[in-house]
């Protein structure tokens, strides 16, 4: 399995995340066209009416488009799939920066030692 | 969407003993719903009770039919295979199935069979628990059928199995087939379940959306499902 649920957050939820991330990442590209529902269903292994619910989430946000009797296709609208990423973006500094934050760390801290984590980082990809 | 299961005040009571009271349950098509409960809540017993293998005081209908034959042909009951003998070799039983089913479809099986890798020219007695199993539910899911109900299918079986036959209910499901799946360990089958009910105090305790329960809750299926037995918690 390629997904792995976390039980106590809504499946659709993470069905529509794990999406969203493969086309973030241009693993589905721009215009592509989405496997069927149940070929979604037993890829994530969840209910088709689950995959179906992430779906319809995601065509209502018209990152998906339907057309008719041919199935799902991601949105040619790269400006869309930017704001998509922004969006992924600002979730996860939330995240850190609250936890951060709770730890009381200044923003300057916190921003010295981001770049300071980066820097390093590079240099053990070297 | 269409009401595949009406339950109207059903009650059961073998040797004087109460087992289901006052049971009204409703099920829509197209589901996949977890039927919760301890050893001995009387999952099973309902199960029966819908098939109409077992009699009990109320209404059922099923797709729309009240009589117990007429229903009969509305539901695929998993059967533990008790009535053969373990000498009986699987492709006499799959031809049984044909023979007294006429909605039993033979392509269907041999996909089914094929998926879950059945060998269907052994016994009976020369299967695993697991491949028992899988033999099993391949049977069951090859009726033709609006109503679907598994009793325990993934009790005491190996986990790829258990993946194996959950992929099987994924790929074979009829879209508006509704499947029934009892379990008392809800956590490995929750991530598949559209909606649980739980029977509890020979009755149906709750009937929630999962995803439902996880949005508004924030919690997972097993600790909600284990939060109805803490004693004098109020889950409502």
């Amino acid at each position: 399995m390629i997904l792995k649920f976390d039980d106590k957050i809504p499946i659709y939820l993470q069905i529509q995340n794990y999406l969203n991330r493969q086309i973030i990442s241009g693993k589905i590209l721009p215009g592509a066209q989405l496997p069927s529902v149940r070929q979604l269903a037993v890829e994530v292994t969840a209910n088709v009416n689950t995959v179906q619910r992430a779906l319809s989430q995601m065509i209502d946000e018209k990152i998906i488009v339907p057309q008719r009797g041919r199935g799902n296709f991601v949105t040619v609208d790269v400006e869309l799939i930017e704001q998509l990423k922004m969006k992924l973006i600002d979730e996860q500094f939330a995240l850190v920066y609250r936890q951060l934050h709770d730890l009381n760390f200044s923003d300057a801290e916190i921003i010295d030692k981001f770049v300071e984590y980066v820097k390093n980082r590079g240099a053990l990809d070297e | 969407m269409s009401e595949i299961l009406k339950i109207e005040n059903l009650n059961y009571s073998h040797r004087l003993k109460k087992i289901l009271q006052d049971v009204n349950l409703t099920l829509q098509s197209g589901k996949i719903v977890g039927l919760l409960g301890e050893n001995g809540a009387g999952k099973t017993t309902l199960m029966r009770v819908i098939t109409g293998v077992a009699h009990a005081t109320g209404d059922i209908t099923v797709a729309g039919e009240t009589e117990v034959a007429a229903r009969k042909g509305h539901v695929s009951y998993m059967d533990h295979l008790g009535a053969f003998s373990l000498g009986t070799h699987l492709d006499r039983i799959v031809k049984f199935y044909q023979t007294v089913y006429a909605d039993f479809d033979i392509d269907r099986f041999n996909e089914l069979a094929e998926f879950l890798n059945i060998d269907t020219s052994l016994k009976l007695s020369a299967l695993s628990k697991g491949n028992k199993e899988k033999f099993v539910i391949a049977l069951t899911l090859s009726r033709q059928v609006e109503l679907y109900l598994l009793d325990e299918p993934f009790d005491g079986i190996d986990s790829m199995s258990r993946k194996d036959i959950i992929n099987s209910i994924i790929k074979w499901k009829p879209e508006t087939a509704t499947i029934v799946i009892s379990d008392h360990y809800v956590s490995e089958i929750s991530s598949l379940l559209d909606e649980i009910v739980v029977i509890k105090d020979e009755t149906i305790n709750c009937h929630l959306d999962a995803d439902k329960i996880r949005e508004d809750k924030g919690m997972d299926i097993e600790d909600f499902y284990e939060s109805l037995y803490e004693r004098g918690t109020d889950n409502d």
